[in-house]
């Protein structure tokens, strides 16, 4: 391992304008006319080193500059500001499958695809073998793609990423499509590049793609670098900033959340949980009109959208009458027993009769569960499966732990 | 994708800045080998699913000059003496290269978008694809016409050769021009109605179907058109004689040497700009 870094960014930035009335020929050539634009930071004085044979995560909300930042580090497009200095070949994953041709037979795509990644068309014919057997589709490369499902097409691009033999591997947003096989087969191919001393950035909305690959994460907001640091560190302020953020938006209604945290048992306030370990989910309300005995309702809702658990207070059941100013506190205790992903935990307060509602929470508070292995799906059962008595689901050998030294 | 000091060839360096000159035209010339599979891929998928397939890039060329020498030469006479429809043939392949390739050449950084925000080449090359796939279907539309020649009452001399420089210099033109609005097209993409506009009235200010005698005083102001001079030199290589063609080629080729100039100079300094307005 050489002591140059496979990326360094100094003091980089990016400034885009936004421009209020489009670029007009003619407006452009008038003198003295008003320029009426906007500048905006899409990343802004970034510093960054990344060690060659590392494995980085980006996390940010939409908007936070990470697709900004991979672009320049594909050497797409230059910086506003600073330096960026890349060693090496750059395999920019950015979206799969790029100048893929629909009329063109898988077998044509590999070379395009592979040359423009970086490949002679010498090392593109010495690597096809390789390519054809990693994407699994003997039978259908002579086939137009435009016959491929997504699947076979998310393959294919993919095979080619992973065979440039890059030094830098950008990866963005992949691992979210293809099934549960192929994913680990990507997985395992990224472990052997970084083995081989390549460099992966990975930008991912996947909490479980990023927590089983990536020692080192960071997270962008508003286009800076907000914390650089372990997984589960990152993770945390990650969804944290979420739940924050996503509450600037405000409620409406007879009812204000003066404040919300969620509790583990040690009563840290947390923003993942573990399976079946309790949590306290707290909050102090205060009522901006007069209900009598009102009603709390408790919604867990998937990433989806999908109504993973409901709990609502007996309802009609008289308990205080409240007027404007009056608080409060509300505690509910309770143990995860979903599947992986990130969930919404929403409260509802309605009057008696749970027909006025006088808050309905959009955003809430999230929570993430990291998924037992090898499972998904929105529930956790438990499940194991036997094979002539022989226990086939204990997982603990397929865990992809970045953070275990490399096997030679 | 390579740059910076010889002491560390893998290093990439991005800056506020374009690439110097050197680094710029070593990335264009490492890239060769992209260019010719794009050029080749462009080429292939143009005509793939036609059953007539690449028959088409000289088919097409050479109907259209057909039709309009047949047109001008029998139907609307502008007098014009022996081998008018060489004339008009001639100069119909030579504008259907240039329009043809201009149309594509106007928007292919623009529609080259799927490609250039993800994976890094010079722009350059998108540009240069239109033109150098095209080359084929002018070089076979060519050959087509120097056999014609014969039917079309016309004795083939020596002087058919400069066909070879008249090539070059159309080819050169149209590339360099591509080169220039396709940049103009990222920022303002009034460019390429402009475009399409300005090739629908180039057409007959060229002297193709139309003998330049018949323009009279307006003569000399045609010679500015840096196509007249392409299109004299045609005229010369298959009908010989024409005693004022050294204005308008010297035209012809310095428009291609200031426009090829504005061109590389505006493609190196936007090329990792483009991006940000696709």
């Amino acid at each position: 391992m050489t002591s140059e870094p496979a990326i360094q960014l100094s003091g980089v930035g990016k400034r885009y304008w936004q421009v209020n009335e489009r670029a007009m020929l003619l407006k452009s050539l008038m003198p003295f006319r008003r320029v009426d634009r906007r500048e905006l930071w899409a990343v802004r004085d970034v510093d960054l080193r990344i060690d060659p044979g590392e494995t980085v995560g980006i996390l940010g909300r939409n908007g936070a500059g990470k697709t900004t930042l991979l672009r320049m580090l594909a050497g797409v497009s230059q910086p506003s500001t600073g330096q960026i200095r890349i060693q090496g070949r750059v395999a920019p994953l950015i979206g799969v499958g790029v100048g893929f041709h629909q009329e063109m037979s898988g077998r044509e795509n590999v070379y395009v695809n592979g040359m423009l990644l970086g490949l002679t068309r010498a090392e593109v014919d010495a690597r096809f073998d390789a390519i054809l057997d990693f994407a699994e589709l003997e039978g259908f490369i002579d086939t137009p793609v435009k016959f491929y499902s997504s699947g076979m097409f998310m393959r294919l691009g993919f095979a080619v990423a992973v065979h440039v033999r890059p030094s830098v591997l950008l990866v963005d947003e992949v691992l979210a499509v293809g099934d549960i096989a192929f994913q680990l087969k990507c997985f395992e191919r990224m472990r052997a590049l970084k083995s081989e001393g390549a460099t992966v950035l990975i930008v991912s909305h996947s909490m479980h793609a990023i927590r089983l690959l990536c020692p080192r994460v960071l997270l962008f907001r508003h286009g800076a670098l907000e914390l650089d640091s372990e997984a589960e560190a990152v993770i945390a302020r990650h969804h944290e900033l979420l739940s924050i953020e996503g509450h600037e938006a405000g409620s409406g209604g007879g009812v204000t959340v003066l404040e919300r945290a969620l509790l583990d048992p040690s009563g840290q306030q947390v923003h993942h949980g573990e399976q079946r370990t309790p949590l306290d989910y707290r909050l102090r309300l205060r009522f901006e009109r007069p209900v009598d005995s009102p009603q709390l309702l408790f919604y867990v809702v998937a990433q989806d959208g999908t109504l993973a658990y409901e709990m609502k207070t007996e309802i009609g059941r008289s308990h205080r009458r409240f007027g404007p100013g009056d608080e409060i506190d509300a505690s509910i205790k309770f143990e995860p027993r979903l599947g992986g992903g990130t969930y919404r935990l929403l409260v509802s307060i309605a009057d008696l009769h749970g027909r006025d509602f006088l808050l309905r929470e959009s955003e809430g508070t999230l929570l993430y569960l990291a998924p037992p292995l090898g499972t998904a799906g929105v529930a956790d059962l438990g499940a194991s499966i036997e094979l002539d008595g022989t226990e086939m689901t204990d997982h603990a050998s397929l865990l992809l732990d970045a953070r275990a030294p490399d096997e030679a | 994708m390579t740059e910076g000091s010889t002491a560390n060839p893998g290093l990439l360096v991005l800056e506020p800045r374009p690439a110097s000159r050197r680094v710029w035209a070593a990335d264009v010339w490492a890239h060769r080998e992209v260019f010719a599979m794009l050029a080749q891929k462009d080429f292939q998928t143009r005509y793939k699913r036609a059953s007539l397939g690449v028959l088409w890039a000289v088919a097409v060329p050479v109907l259209q000059g057909v039709v309009l020498a047949v047109v001008f030469s029998k139907i609307v006479r502008f007098g014009g003496a022996e081998g008018f429809g060489a004339y008009v043939f001639g100069g119909v392949l030579a504008f259907s290269y240039f329009s043809g390739t201009m149309a594509a050449g106007v928007t292919s950084i623009v529609d080259g978008a799927g490609l250039t925000d993800k994976v890094w080449f010079p722009r350059v090359l998108l540009v240069l694809v239109p033109g150098v796939a095209n080359l084929v279907g002018l070089c076979v539309s060519m050959v087509v016409l120097i056999v014609a020649l014969p039917f079309l009452g016309v004795t083939i001399g020596p002087r058919i050769m400069l066909l070879v420089p008249a090539t070059a210099l159309l080819v050169g033109f149209t590339i360099a021009l591509s080169m220039v609005v396709s940049a103009l097209h990222v920022y303002f993409r009034d460019v390429k109605f402009l475009v399409q506009a300005a090739l629908l009235m180039w057409l007959y200010v060229t002297p193709i179907l139309y003998p330049k005698e018949l323009l009279g005083g307006l003569a000399p102001w045609i010679d500015l058109n840096p196509l007249t001079g392409i299109v004299t030199l045609i005229h010369m290589a298959t009908l010989g004689g024409d005693e004022a063609w050294v204005r308008p080629v010297v035209v012809s080729i310095v428009a291609t040497v200031a426009l090829a100039l504005a061109g590389v100079e505006g493609q190196r300094r936007h090329d990792r700009l483009f991006v940000d307005y696709l």
